[in-house]
């Protein structure tokens, strides 16, 4: 049982977990440039905008490799398609651009 | 400090840019001879690059997210007060774009292991040109980023 055989598992459940946890604000740590301080989870503004992004990241990497790991055994007797790890992924980008396309439409 | 991080991030970038436009016209236009400077440029091994490839993703990745706390502090608020909104959106799109990059990175070197599975030859193309349009998105957006004020200052 080779774990590479969940790589397509974990680029497609990291690109959906980021898009909701983008949506929801499910970031794993909050930063706080202004004062350069750092803490766990979602939490909102003390001086100036906070930084979700690097939390978002986090969410991301544990959920899409909590993800494979409980899909590794399946992987013994079922070969997960490779192309929904670049699908996916895709689709989410184009995602992006319509979540993000009223910074264009001014 | 972060003027010289903000350099290296950039000739990171440039030898990333390089790197992985080669490989994506290695996977998805592939050359047999090298008679000319076309076909040389698409005819380089794809699979040599992709260790280089991920390193260079990553470390670039990770000089971004350092930097980025300037720019959130200093330069999207002046983006915000000059309303250059489509500037400010761009950035957006990269930082998520970079992100989802980041998650496809162990399948891009699954499918570029060697020797090469000629079953992956469409997903290793697909997979190589979406990485290729993301690097290149964000260095043409961190580009104009850099130049923001010369090019839009009010």
């Amino acid at each position: 049982m080779s774990i590479t055989r969940v790589f397509p598992i974990f680029a497609a459940a990291f690109a959906i977990v980021y898009v909701v946890s983008v949506e929801v604000n499910w970031a794993l740590v909050t930063y706080h440039p202004r004062i350069n301080e750092w803490e766990w989870l979602t939490r909102p503004a003390k001086s100036g905008l906070p930084m979700y992004w690097y939390g978002w990241l986090g969410t991301s990497f544990l959920a899409a490799s909590a993800i494979s790991l409980l899909a590794l055994p399946l992987t013994r007797r079922w070969s997960p398609p490779v192309w929904i790890g670049w699908a996916v992924p895709l689709a989410v980008m184009l995602v992006f651009v319509y979540l993000l396309r009223s910074f264009f439409l001014r | 400090m972060f003027t010289t991080l903000l350099i290296i991030h950039g000739l990171l970038a440039v030898a990333l840019l390089g790197s992985i436009t080669h490989q994506t016209a290695a996977a998805c236009w592939p050359a047999t001879s090298k008679s000319s400077f076309i076909s040389s440029f698409r005819g380089v091994a794809g699979a040599r690059y992709t260790v280089a490839n991920i390193i260079l993703y990553i470390v670039t990745g990770v000089l971004g997210a350092v930097i980025y706390t300037v720019y959130r502090i200093a330069v999207r608020p002046y983006l915000e007060t000059a309303q250059l909104w489509t500037v400010n959106g761009s950035f957006e799109v990269k930082e998520q774009f970079v992100a989802i990059g980041l998650g496809m990175l162990p399948l891009y070197w699954m499918v570029w292991r060697t020797p090469l599975d000629a079953k992956l030859a469409s997903a290793r193309a697909a997979i190589t040109a979406i990485l290729c349009f993301i690097v290149w998105y964000s260095f043409l957006v961190g580009h104009v980023l850099n130049n923001v004020r010369g090019l839009f200052g009010r």
